[in-house]
């Protein structure tokens, strides 16, 4: 049975800025707001990769915790940089990189949202060494990486991250990998 | 080994040998050893068509696919394509003009072999594949047929991506720019209830700079659209 629709739903759902669906389950996004919380709800998220290297707002870890949605701090776990060392516009390193990379890899924490302050660069760096997990041509994962990155353009260190991070080092348990990942060759 | 904390695949390499020409403990060539090193890739390289992207759990979005991106198209295991485009309308249209330049002419037969060469790649699949005649927005609507065929287009493939045995799914024109933009556009407002901000965003991401009358076309247009709960996809709320 088919019914007619003839306007779009009255209650207007709000995307996070910069967000965009990666692979099956697996969204990329900045910072969600309190907002986007109504557009969230609907992709019933278990984990969160929190890339930035500050805090995120009160408001949203406690969506996480009242919504069980556990949050990675990635971006923030690492060990060469004492807390007052840490700089937002510094990139992430190959650990950080490796660690985000093998939290995508297991899909027990699906569905998932990868994001930093903007959804610009430190999601872009994680995402485009995905992309290279993947198979994808360093090309096409540079051009993916400047779509997110607005008026000022892409950064060329993290496109250097991206086609110098090693992806022999990514420990993927092939029990636990997602479905369009583990299609790769090997 | 020396390694910057700034780039850390960029490291000290042993094959310049330190002190090989005798300026060692010179400040100025304390980094000329630096090298990053390249990982070339074990397995092919696959390669996603033009402005390629996920737009849900099974629709993908892209440019016109090339020879070059069929091993990547194969293994997403598409069950149904739609092109937005006037790739064989043009030719019709191109003909009934006289004196064509040489030049032209040579373009006019590239196009009809790349458009060949894709209906001959789809045949050896099993993918069902929809040509929807739609003209480029960059020239603005000249009449009112080709108005009503563009909406008919959209409402066809709309109504295509209310049912998910069509799924997984491609969407593409010839850029992935504004054609599919539009598409993707009204996807997001009549069939998710997406802001209106939030998808003048998106279309931007992929459309880098100019909308002309795209936009406002997908602000104001509402089709007549049926839709089967029984086949409804999971990220439609109308």
């Amino acid at each position: 049975m088919s019914r007619k629709v003839v306007q779009p739903p009255s209650l207007r759902i709000i995307p996070p800025l910069n967000f965009c669906p990666v692979e099956k389950q697996l969204y990329r996004s900045g910072q969600p707001l309190i907002i986007n919380q109504s557009f969230l709800q609907d992709l019933n998220l278990k984990t969160i990769i929190w890339l930035a290297s500050e805090e995120p707002q009160e408001e949203f870890l406690d969506y996480c915790s009242m919504n069980s949605i556990n949050i990675e701090f990635v971006g923030m776990i690492n060990d060469d940089y004492s807390y007052q060392n840490v700089n937002p516009w510094d990139s992430l390193n190959e650990t950080t990189i490796k660690k985000a990379l093998e939290l995508i890899c297991d899909r027990n924490n699906y569905p998932m949202l990868v994001c930093c302050g903007m959804g610009r660069h430190r999601t872009g760096t994680v995402i485009g060494c995905l992309r290279r997990l993947q198979g994808w041509n360093l090309a096409s994962v540079s051009e993916e990486y400047r779509r997110f990155t607005g008026a000022r353009g892409g950064r060329i260190l993290v496109e250097l991250l991206i086609e110098g991070f090693d992806i022999s080092t990514v420990e993927i348990d092939p029990e636990k990998v997602p479905q369009w990942l583990g299609k790769r060759d090997k | 080994m020396h390694q910057l904390d700034i780039l850390p695949m960029v490291a000290a390499h042993s094959q310049h040998k330190e002190g090989e020409d005798g300026r060692e403990n010179g400040q100025k060539d304390v980094y000329s050893h630096l090298y990053m090193k390249a990982h070339l890739p074990k397995t092919i390289q696959y390669v996603p068509p033009l402005n390629f992207s996920l737009v849900e759990d099974g629709i993908y979005r892209s440019g016109f696919p090339m020879p070059i991106n069929y091993p990547f198209l194969e293994r997403l295991e598409l069950k149904t394509i739609i092109y937005l485009g006037d790739l064989g309308q043009e030719k019709k249209e191109k003909k009934q003009k006289k004196d064509k330049e040489k030049e032209k002419e040579k373009d006019k037969n590239t196009t009809l072999e790349v458009l060949a060469n894709y209906k001959q790649w789809i045949d050896s699949t099993d993918i069902t594949f929809h040509h929807l005649m739609m003209e480029s927005s960059q020239e603005p609507f000249l009449n009112q047929d080709r108005i009503k065929q563009a909406q008919e287009s959209l409402t066809t493939a709309l109504q295509l991506m209310l049912d998910r045995n069509n799924f997984p799914m491609l969407i593409h024109s010839n850029k992935g720019k504004h054609r599919i933009g539009v598409l993707v556009g009204l996807m997001r407002k009549i069939l998710q209830g997406w802001c209106m901000s939030g998808i003048f965003e998106e279309y931007e991401k992929f459309a880098m700079g100019k909308s002309e009358i795209d936009l406002e076309f997908i602000e104001l247009w509402q089709p007549e659209l049926w839709v089967d709960d029984k086949w409804r996809p999971d990220f439609v709320r109308c």
